[in-house]
This record gives structure tokens, sequence and C-alpha cells, in this order.
């Protein structure tokens, strides 16, 4: 029998990962667009969507904290950040300026950098049992504050602001990702790279919220004190959800930089862990997909904002003048996000969601 | 001793204008429960307008129109942005905040132009001779008295005003607030271009002395430390939490050279350090409310 | 609900115009027609946009800087408009071997930002020959591995001394090491100081001068004191207490023009008599207005890597005359216009040696021996086939808080090498000896 929307036949249909046909259609046809795209979209963009994909790693991290468990971080570049100095120098050349080990497998490093981000995370975490919401917000923003410091003068691993040092270089099995070969180009390997953990994330994130400590996750972000009365050991399911989120914060941490081959320690700000909670909320909190959405839209929307101004010919494109392209550039940005927030509030997801009940009626949409 | 008597005082000069800043958030959390990351770009909207205003107005003249545009352009935000968000999640009305920051930060730094500009301000660098040798600057007592006048007017108009006591009631319980009739839109609104007036004052007073160019903004961002460590629904709290943090970072600023391991301008992030320990101990800041919670 | 069909369509729409398709890399891929010189990536046979000229081709060069919400927009937006005028110039005097230039089409916004600038550096890559300016260095330190994979000239606007080492980058005067070298030096005669304090951004630009700081002070038999301070008025008052209680002769401040103000007005507030002198570019006219002036004008002195807005050379004059009379002199205009001659000279010379390829276009930028500036730098700079050792080491000294008018700020010491500039091997970037 052909599956029909939100007819249940048994548990197992109840909880499966995709439950319609439509769903299993539409889910393989994205992969396989996403897996061809190396051989159909230039390189600069292949590197700009292995961004997205990265920060959707990132973003679906957050969303684990945040959005699950209701525990808003505005430290999330601070976990990012110690992703990324793990990563780099495990791979970095021991020869180098900057602390390197010279392991250059991307099964040492990525995880590793992983560890130690989840292990700040679970470090961080009894802050989330002893505060909460906007307290608990601006404290994970002091950490960055105090991080950034931090990271600013220990300049042997960092480089140093304005110097920076170069991201990990990856190969796969001993065979370097990094460089162009006959086969393929460093650009179309690493997005692959990047596509493929994507990939991984968003299940294994998606499996976690099927199970018992994604439920017990939701009950805290729906009422911390009732979680805590039906049995849910509230200080545990907090540690544990700082530390899957900093975990994959890390691995997008040890990603994000390999592509443009260089990072410097002035990244790690304010400014990027709000675009990360932009991204989830933008995306529609709590969902997977929502989360890949949002982190997709907000790596390529400065890429679209930057295109607009050519349609707009009477707009000056000196920038002695005001308005100019660059500004309108930039106030787009933060127009689109207000815009976007105000009339579609569940986000990207909550669009989808619409997008899919009108089409499912049409054309009897009324 | 002179050392530390005369960092004190630079503290609580530099530590008012924080206060400042710190009552505009918690007014605006107060009334609407969100922390608005639009703040910084108010205070750098007023500082500037008062360097355009002070050439034909004189500065306090220039001082006080530009805390009413900058009020009137906060109300607006708040009207065209933040209002047609009632309901929905804080954190969304907070990234919302932060895309206003964005687009008014663009503007003003279009109208900062090329080169630095200044507040006039009629204090400058001067300083006066205390007994015992001590300095202080002028512009830190005129920062201290401007604090301690706003804040007398705003108990004032929260304690003896039909409005104040609207918006004391709406803070309390919105509901309860709206069936006796208070216009919780009109609370919201208040709220908003207080805060901005709030902020283009203290963007003024941070630039006095000093020079207005586009990382004045930065110095917004202390504020968040400041409210925590007061707690977020204080306005008691805000200016404690404001002085505590001005005196913290002045006297690290001035011993921070004999401690090198602490790394270069370990005073900076003295704010955070302080928060971070405060909270340890107290949760809610200083004086914040502690949530009762009901299932 | 048709604004949900509309919404599907723009997205598809937003997606297709954001993908070209794989295999439109070589649009421009003309190559040598009749006895031309050989092109490749980023010149096209047809006129630019906006040529008078329609029987010249166009050689697009791409602009990457600081033009809205970064922290050096008041200096990055006239080098931009300077450089717009300088191209404008050479077209309207010929233009190169036939070749209009453009630097219009392709001018981005990097907002400071490393990840920007390298994605902004990817979208026009392919469609520029090489890059007018790329602005700020750890922007351009993102970029720079891809610009050595690919051959791409880049003019900077920055002046840090790993530059020396790059092929790549088109450098123009002393870079901040070696100014500030020049700078103690200068006072070491004039002021005979005992005692040498940098304070400083942190990063190559505030490190690479306060490295060359410390090499001088060490040089001379000077105590040299480091303090390192952040970006904001408020946040200067580490450096202020430090120079204030350790009392040093002479302070070197690398900083932002309003952070100079707050440092050198909050010291002299406090009694401090010391002399500071700041690397450029730390100055801004609008200082003048500042509380700090009278301190500015007691202590202060500018070191330079070129002469001012307004000086008499023919340089200088062909950059006024380029901008015209309505704009506010700024030496950001000067920059600007400086730094585009050594393009200019590769571009002349790689079509002189009928390659204007991007390969042809390095090769030729490496083999330069000197560059006319017209006036603007003294005989003997831009020697880039000489690498580190052949580097720009002449600084001038302005008093530039006891000017009069704009247009006339006093030289205290024209373009001169100090003994440690003079003997110094560059050997390895500065910022790594602080």
């Amino acid at each position: 029998m052909r599956n029909r929307p939100l007819l249940r036949t048994s548990y197992g249909q109840e909880v499966a990962l995709l439950d319609t046909t439509s769903k299993r259609v539409a889910v393989g046809g994205l992969l396989v667009v996403a897996f061809a795209l190396p051989w159909l979209v230039q390189d600069e963009m292949l590197q700009l969507l292995g961004v997205a994909c990265v920060t959707a790693v990132g973003a679906i991290g957050l969303n684990i904290v945040t959005g699950l468990a209701g525990q808003v971080s505005l430290g999330h570049a601070f976990f990012l950040a110690i992703g990324a100095y793990t990563a780099a120098a495990l791979a970095g050349d021991p020869e180098g300026r900057t602390i390197g080990f010279g392991i250059t497998e991307v099964l040492i490093w990525l995880p590793a950098a992983g560890l130690a981000a989840a292990v700040a995370g679970v470090l961080v975490a009894p802050l989330a049992t002893r505060l909460r919401g906007l307290y608990l917000a601006i404290v994970t923003l002091g950490l960055v504050f105090i991080g950034a410091h931090v990271i600013n003068e220990w300049s042997e691993l960092t480089g140093g602001p304005g110097v920076g040092r170069q991201p990990p270089a990856p190969s796969l099995l001993g065979y370097d990702l990094n460089t162009t070969d006959a086969f393929l180009t460093r650009d179309q390997k690493l997005y692959l790279l990047m596509l493929v953990l994507l990939v991984l994330a968003a299940l294994t994130a998606r499996n976690l919220a099927r199970s018992r400590v994604g439920r017990a996750f939701t009950a805290i972000r729906d009422r911390d004190i009732a979680a805590g009365v039906i049995g849910v050991n509230l200080a545990r399911y907090k540690t544990v959800a700082f530390g899957v989120s900093s975990f994959y914060a890390g691995c997008a941490g040890a990603l994000l930089y390999v592509g443009a081959g260089y990072f410097d320690p002035t990244s790690f700000n304010l400014l990027l862990s709000v675009q990360y909670i932009a991204m989830i909320l933008i995306g529609g909190a709590g969902t997977v997909s929502g989360a890949v959405l949002g982190a997709f839209l907000i790596t390529l929307l400065p890429r679209l904002t930057r295109e607009v101004p050519s349609f707009l010919p009477f707009i000056s494109n000196s920038p002695v003048e005001s308005p100019n392209a660059y500004q309108l550039e930039t106030v787009l940005y933060g127009v689109l996000i207000i815009v976007f927030l105000i009339f579609e509030p569940r986000g990207l997801f909550g669009i989808w969601i619409r997008l899919r009940n009108y089409w499912k009626a049409w054309p009897f949409s009324y | 001793m002179k050392d530390v008597l005369e960092s004190i005082l630079r503290g609580i000069g530099t530590g008012s204008v924080y206060a400042l800043l710190g009552l505009g958030f918690v007014i605006i959390y107060k009334a609407t429960r969100v922390i608005s990351f639009a703040q910084p770009a108010f205070m750098l909207a007023g500082a500037v307008l008062v360097t355009y205003l002070v050439k034909p107005l004189g500065f306090f003249v220039a001082l006080v129109v530009a805390a009413l545009v900058t009020g009137a352009l906060a109300l607006g935000v708040e009207r065209l942005a933040v209002r047609p968000m009632i309901g929905r999640p804080v954190f969304t009305v907070a990234i919302i905040t932060l895309g206003i920051d964005i687009a008014v930060r663009v503007v003003v730094n279009a109208l900062i132009g090329l080169d630095v500009r200044h507040v006039g301000d009629p204090w400058g660098l001067d300083t006066w001779k205390l007994p015992g040798g001590i300095l202080i600057e002028q512009r830190h007592v005129a920062m201290v008295v401007t604090t301690a006048v706003l804040i007398a007017g705003l108990f004032l108009f929260f304690r003896y005003t039909r409005t104040g006591l609207a918006m004391r009631a709406a803070s309390y319980d919105q509901e309860a607030a709206l069936a006796q009739g208070v216009s919780v839109g009109a609370v919201f609104a208040l709220s908003w271009a207080l805060a901005g007036a709030l902020a283009a004052v203290a963007g003024t007073f941070a630039a006095v002395g000093g020079s207005v160019s586009e990382s004045l903004w930065l110095v917004a961002l202390t504020a968040l430390p400041v409210i925590i460590l007061g707690g977020l629904d204080s306005l008691p709290g805000a200016v404690v939490g404001g002085l505590v943090v001005g005196v913290v970072q002045e006297v690290t600023a001035t011993y921070q050279g004999d401690f090198p391991w602490l790394g270069g301008n370990f005073s900076v992030v003295t704010p955070y350090v302080v928060m971070l320990l405060i909270l340890l101990v107290r949760p809610y800041g200083l004086f914040g409310t502690r949530e009762v919670e009901r299932v | 609900m048709k604004r949900l069909g509309a919404i599907t369509l723009a997205a598809v729409l937003a997606i297709g115009g954001l993908t070209a398709c794989r295999g439109g890399d070589s649009d421009n891929g003309d190559t040598s027609s009749s006895g031309g010189p050989k092109v490749d990536v980023g010149i096209t046979k047809e006129p630019c946009p906006k040529s008078e000229h329609k029987d010249r081709g166009c050689i697009y060069l791409g602009i990457i800087s600081d033009l809205t919400v970064g922290p050096f927009k008041a200096l990055a937006v006239p080098i931009t408009e300077a450089q717009k005028a300088f191209w404008k110039r050479v077209n309207t005097q010929g233009g190169i071997g036939g070749y209009d230039v453009d630097a219009e089409t392709y001018v981005r916004d990097n907002k400071y930002n490393p990840q920007t600038h390298n994605e902004v550096y990817q979208e026009i890559k392919g469609k520029v020959l090489a890059l007018a300016q790329s602005l700020g260095s750890p922007t351009t330190a993102a970029i720079l591995g891809d610009m050595k994979a690919n051959n791409v000239l880049a003019a900077p606007a920055a002046w840090t001394s790993a530059y020396a080492f790059e092929d790549n980058i088109l450098e123009s005067g002393a870079n901040y090491c070696i100014e500030s070298m020049n700078a103690v030096d200068y006072a070491n005669e004039t002021f005979k100081p005992k005692t040498v304090m940098a304070v400083h951004l942190a990063g190559d630009y505030g490190d690479d001068a306060a490295a060359g700081t410390k090499i001088a002070a060490e040089k001379l038999g000077l105590k040299f004191i480091d303090v390192k301070t952040d970006s904001g008025t408020d946040k200067q008052a580490g450096a202020v207490t430090a120079i204030v209680t350790q009392k040093p002769d002479l302070v070197i401040v690398t900083a932002g023009p309003a952070d100079v103000a707050a440092i050198v007005g909050g010291a002299a507030q406090r009694g401090f008599t010391g002399k500071f002198i700041g690397t450029s570019p730390t100055w801004n006219p609008g200082l003048l207005q500042s509380p700090a002036a009278p301190a500015l004008k007691a202590l202060y002195l500018q070191s330079s890597p070129w002469k001012t807005f307004s000086t008499d050379s023919p340089g200088h004059k062909a950059m006024r005359d380029a901008l015209g009379s309505s704009i506010t002199p700024n030496d950001g205009y000067t920059s600007g216009w400086v730094w585009s001659y050594p393009l200019l000279a590769a571009l002349k010379k790689a079509q002189a040696d009928g390659d204007l390829t991007r390969a042809g276009l390095l090769k030729a930028a490496k083999s330069l021996t000197k560059v006319d500036y017209e006036g603007m730098l003294p005989d003997g700079a831009g020697n880039y086939a000489g690498g580190a050792d052949g580097i720009f080491r002449q600084t001038l000294i302005y008093n530039p808080a006891a000017q009069t008018s704009p247009t006339d700020i006093p030289l205290v010491k024209d373009y001169f090498t100090g003994p440690t500039a003079k003997d110094y091997k560059l050997d390895k970037p500065c910022y790594e000896k602080l």
C-alpha cells in the first residue's frame, strides 16, 4: 500500500526518519544533486557551498543545545575556536612558525577537534544548570570575550591577531585533499568532504532527537521544572546537550577555514556567535533541516545582496558618495534578516511547511 | 595611594557612562523582556548627531536635541520592526534588533565621513586638583553629575507619574496592566524611546574628551556584563554594575603592567571576568529578581 | 497564497543565478591576436563598460577594500577613489598597448574580514587580471595562497614587512618596521631619549611597528618597553597608565587616530612630557579639533612613508587634478595614488614584453628594478627585483599638529634613512621578532 501522509500503521512508521515516499524521493534527489554539484558548478561557488556545509554542521550543533534543549548559548564562537585551533595545531607543520604536530589525517584531527571542544562544553555546562535564559546567553558571551583574549595572546598557537595561521591541510587515508590533481580540483575534494560530514552530522542529529536523550532535551526546553519532576536529570542532560553541541562546533570549526586556507584569531567574536543564533532562528529553531537551511541562507545571503545593486543603476558605486552600492548591500543584509523574521517567525522551515501544504492541495488550495 | 584614588575616580566617571547604557538595556528589558542589540547603534547615532549639532546649538542644547531625535528614531524602529513581534520568542526579537543595529550603523558610519569627529564638549581634558594632589578630570565629574541627574529624573518619573506607574505595572504583569487600562503598546514605545535617548547621552559622554569614530559602538558592548552583574531587571543594579565595572576596569588598567602573565591590555576583559565571578555566587546578578517558577 | 508561488520562483531564480555553470572558466580565452600581446584572464577585446575609447580592449583590475562598517573605512574610501581616478588618467593618456584599464567594475567590500575578503576574491578572481588594491594584511593573507597558485598580482593597502617576501605583492614605500626604526633614529638624534616605549595595537600592523622600534632601541642601546593596547577610545586606560608610570622619553604609537588622541591627551593631562611619534596611518586632520589638540601640538610628531596631499610634485599635482576640487584633502587619496604606480609599471613592462598574461605580468613585476612614481617617492623606490634587500628604506617626519591649514603641514625632516634601517637585514617579517 502506498504511504499516505499522516496514516501510520505501525510504530516503526511513526518514528521512521523518512516516513513518506515523497520525502524519500525528495531527500534522495537532493543528495544526488548535492553530490553531482562538483561537476556542475564552478570552483568558486563550490568553495562557498563547502563553507555553507561546514557552517550547517555548526548550526546543527547549536540547534541541539538551543533549539532542542532550550539553552541559549552565545558562546558558539568559543567552541568553534577550540575546534579550529585543536585541528590546526594537530595538522600544522611541525617546522612552522606556530605549534604543529604534522598529523594531517582528517580522521584523526577532526574527531580530536570535536572532542576538545566537547570537553570545554562539558566544563561550561555547570553554568547552564545554575543560570537560565538571557543570563545564560550573556554569560556564554563572556566566554567568547575571555576566549578571544586568550587566543589573541597565545600567538605561538594562533599566530596572533592580524597574522594568523594556516588551517589544517586535510588528507584522507593518505590521499591529499588539499591539492588539485588529475581527477579532482582542491575545491571539489573539499566540498565533497564537507558534504559528507554534513550528511553524517545531520543524520546523527536527527537520530539523537528521536532518542531518549532527544526527548529529554525537548522536555527541558518546554518546561525544565516539569521535566525535573518527571524524572529527567537536568544537570546530566544539560551537560550532554552542551557536550554534543560543542562536539559539532569543534568539528565545524576545524573545517570552517580549510577552504580559505587562512584564519585569524579575531574571527572568533561576538558577531560569529550571533550569526549562528540567527541561522537557527531563521531556519526554524528545533529542526535539523531548519538549521541547515538557515546556515545556507546566512552564508549565501551576502553573495546575493552583492548582486542586488547591479540591478539598481541609479545607486552610485562610488564609495565616497552616500548612499552607495556597498552601504546598500550591508543594509540589505540587516533588513532582510528583520523582514524575514517579522513575516516568517517560524523561519525557512515554516515557509517549507506552508509551501508543502499549498502544493499538497494544488490546484484546490482553498 | 594617589594612584589608586585617581583610578577609582576615573572608574566612577567611565562607570557612570556604562550605568547610563545599562539603564537603557534594563528599561527595554523590563518592558519587553528583550535585550536590544540595537542600543550600540543608537549610542553611536546620538554621538554623531551631537557632532553635527554642536556648532549651531552649543553642547548642552545639542545634547538634548540629539537625545530627543535618537529617542524618536528608536520609537520609529520599535513601531516598524519590533511591535509586530509581540508574543514572539524573545530571541527572535533580539536577532531582529541585531539586524537593526547593522542597518542603522551603516547609515551612521556614512555620516561620520572620513575624518574623526568631536562632540565639542566644554570640559576637554581639563582637571581639578583635590587636596593631596589628587587629580580629577572635569569630564568625569560631568559624567557623574549627568548620570545622577538622569537617574534622579528616572526615579521620580517611575515613582510619581501616571505613565511611570503604568510602565511599572506593565513590566510587572502585562495582561493585568492591560486589563486595568494601561496601553502596553505605549509603554513599549516609551521604553524604547527612553532607552534610545539614554544611549544617545551615554554615547556623547563616552566621546567627551575623546572623539567619535566608527569604533565607538564597541563601548556599548561593555553594558552587557554590566546589566547581567547588576541583575537584568534592576535599575539600581545597572547603576551599581556600571560603577563596579568602571572602577574594576580602571584599577586593573593601572596595575596590569605588574602582571605581564595576564596578557596585553587585560582590563578590556575584566568586565566579563567580574560578571562570571558574581554570577557563580548570585545567578540573578546582584539585584535581579529571583524567578519564581510554577509548573 | 500567490506569495508562495512567488517565493518558489524567487528561490529557483536565486539558486540558478548563483550557480553559473562549470566550464565557463575561460570566458575570455582569446589569446594573442594580430601581433598584440599574449593575454589570458581578465582582458577582453570588447571595450570597457564605461570607456570612451571604443576601439580599445579592456584590462580589468579588481579592488577589494573596507568600504562600509570596517575599522579602516575612513582610509579605504579615499584610497579606492584615488585609484579609480589613477586608472582613468592612464586611459586618457592612451591606455596600455591598445587596452583601457577598468578598475570600477569589480570593486568589492571586505568589511575587514578575512573570510569575506576571500569570498569576494573568489567571486571576481576569474574576471580580473590583477588586483589594483587588496586592503589589510590579515585579509590579504587570506588570499595570498590562492594568488600565488594563480599568478595573481596585487597592490596592497598596508605596509607590513611581510610583503617584502611576497612576489605577488607590489608594495610601495617603507614598511611599518623600517618606518618606526627611522622614527627612533630621528628621535635619538633630536631628543636623546634613554627609554623608548612602543604602544601599539595587536597584529602585524602594530606588532610590525613595535618590532622596528625594539630593533632600533636595542641597536642604539636604549631601554625598550612594549605595551599592547586595543582599538577604542575607552580602552586606552592601560596604555595611558603604562606611559605615565614608566615615564619613557619617547613613545612610538601605532593605533587608530581616535586611539592616539585618547593616549596622547590622557598621558599629557596626567603630567607626561615625553615625545610621541605616531607611525602612519595614525594621524587624521580631525584630531586638531579634539580636546587632545594642545597635547598633540606640544608632544606629537608623525612619521610617514611619503609626502602629504598638497606636496608640490608632478605626481601629487596629477592626483589633485584627477580628483578635482570638490574633495577634502585626505592622505588616503595620496596613498591610493602612490600604491598604483608599481602596477602601472608592471603592466607597461609586460605589454612591452608582449605577454599580458597573469604569468607574464608577474614576471614583469618581479623584474622591475625601479618604478617611476612621478616624484612622489624618490629615485630608487620600487626595486622588486632586489627582493627583501631591495626594499625602500626612506621615511619622512611631519609635525601635523602644527599645521596652519590642511594644505600646509610642516615637514620636520625630508626623506631619510636612519642608521638602523640602513644596516638592517630583513630576513623575516619583523613582527615575528617582537
